[in-house]
């Protein structure tokens, strides 16, 4: 009796996989993506902030009489911070480090301090002196802006649901108020 | 007898296979690297030749508004120049004589774009790029002829990273 036929398979066969089509699509894609790449990636420093923390803003605002937040920066003297909360004025000083510029830990720690005892001010104002040079205002503004630790946030209440939250953003909002002095 | 060079034998009608995997490779890891790099932002802002950024910790892409750059040698709005600098002051007249921290070419500049009704940039939005290294007493001229000229919206741009 006929046995049934099997075909011989051989499973250690090799074959050529044609990437020729490949090739050609990544020779296409690769020019189109080289003309529209970005190796410097540009930001801009500006307060588009969450719902929350805008709401949060906007109440800051209608308060007649808000706790003001000013900024001095003098890279010869340091920083002093005035916090003028209803008439009673309170002063930090942050000295100049051992390198001779600013102490941006410390400012970083004294905004975080001061958000925790002002936790609905959002907006400070910057007094640089003429000689601060901007890299260091970008860096003292990126210092005050957002909370770096995760463990310390601030409170923050939702003023359309009533519900309380928490927030990283310290001073988002900076205004250069000697900007006008001439 | 002579001799007779040799001459190999060349099948012209041979075919042979290019091996392309390797190519394949490189092109992949390249384009891995280029699709991380694809500008997906609304504004390109081209970086200015001689002017360095500061860096900073900000996440917001750029927005429409009109480009100011300022390096330690010059003041230009988009491409055009306005003033010159040295040693960190503008020279050539182009600050105001009765008031010290008007740039009157940029006055100007911003004034006809404010005055172009078909300007895109009408919110009065500044896209500011400076040197990091210069003292604010430069910038705050440039800042205060903006909001006199109508533009008080001044954005500053960084880079990301150092």
């Amino acid at each position: 009796m006929a046995g049934r036929y099997k075909p011989k398979i051989n499973h250690n066969s090799e074959f050529d996989l044609d990437l020729a089509p490949l090739l050609a699509v990544m020779v296409k894609l690769v020019p189109v993506l080289l003309l529209s790449s970005a190796f410097v990636q540009m930001m801009i420093i500006e307060t588009e902030l969450p719902q929350v923390v805008q709401d949060a803003i906007a109440k800051q605002e209608q308060t007649a009489t808000p706790a003001t937040i000013s900024m001095t920066l003098d890279n010869k003297t340091g920083v002093s911070i005035v916090i003028n909360d209803q008439g009673k004025e309170q002063i930090k000083l942050i000295n100049l480090n051992e390198k001779n510029t600013f102490d941006f830990e410390k400012i970083h720690q004294v905004a975080q301090e001061i958000k925790k005892s002002h936790p609905g001010v959002f907006k400070i104002e910057l007094n640089p002196a003429a000689s601060v040079q901007y890299k260091d205002i970008v860096k003292i503004m990126d210092e005050v802006r957002k909370s770096k630790s995760k463990e310390i946030r601030f409170p923050i209440k939702n003023e359309k649901s009533g519900e309380s939250t928490s927030t990283d953003y310290m001073f988002p909002e900076v205004i250069f108020t000697n900007m006008l002095e001439g | 007898m002579k001799r007779v060079r040799f001459k190999p034998e060349i099948k012209r009608t041979q075919s042979f296979s290019l091996n392309i995997t390797s190519m394949t490779d490189m092109f992949t890891i390249l384009l891995v690297f280029l699709l991380q790099t694809f500008a997906s932002a609304e504004v390109q802002i081209d970086p200015v030749e001689g002017l360095r950024l500061p860096s900073s910790t900000t996440e917001k892409n750029p927005v429409t508004g009109v480009k100011i750059s300022l390096t330690n040698s010059a003041l230009t709005i988009e491409t055009q120049l306005l003033a010159q600098l040295q040693n960190n002051e503008f020279i050539g007249g182009a600050i105001d004589p009765n008031d010290s921290s008007f740039i009157k070419p940029l006055f100007e500049a911003l004034q006809k774009i404010n005055n172009n009704k078909d300007a895109k940039e009408k919110p009065g939005k500044i896209l500011f790029q400076a040197d990091q290294e210069l003292p604010y007493s430069v910038l705050r001229k440039v800042m205060y002829t903006a909001s006199m000229a109508g533009f008080p919206n001044i954005k500053l741009v960084t880079v990301v990273g150092n």
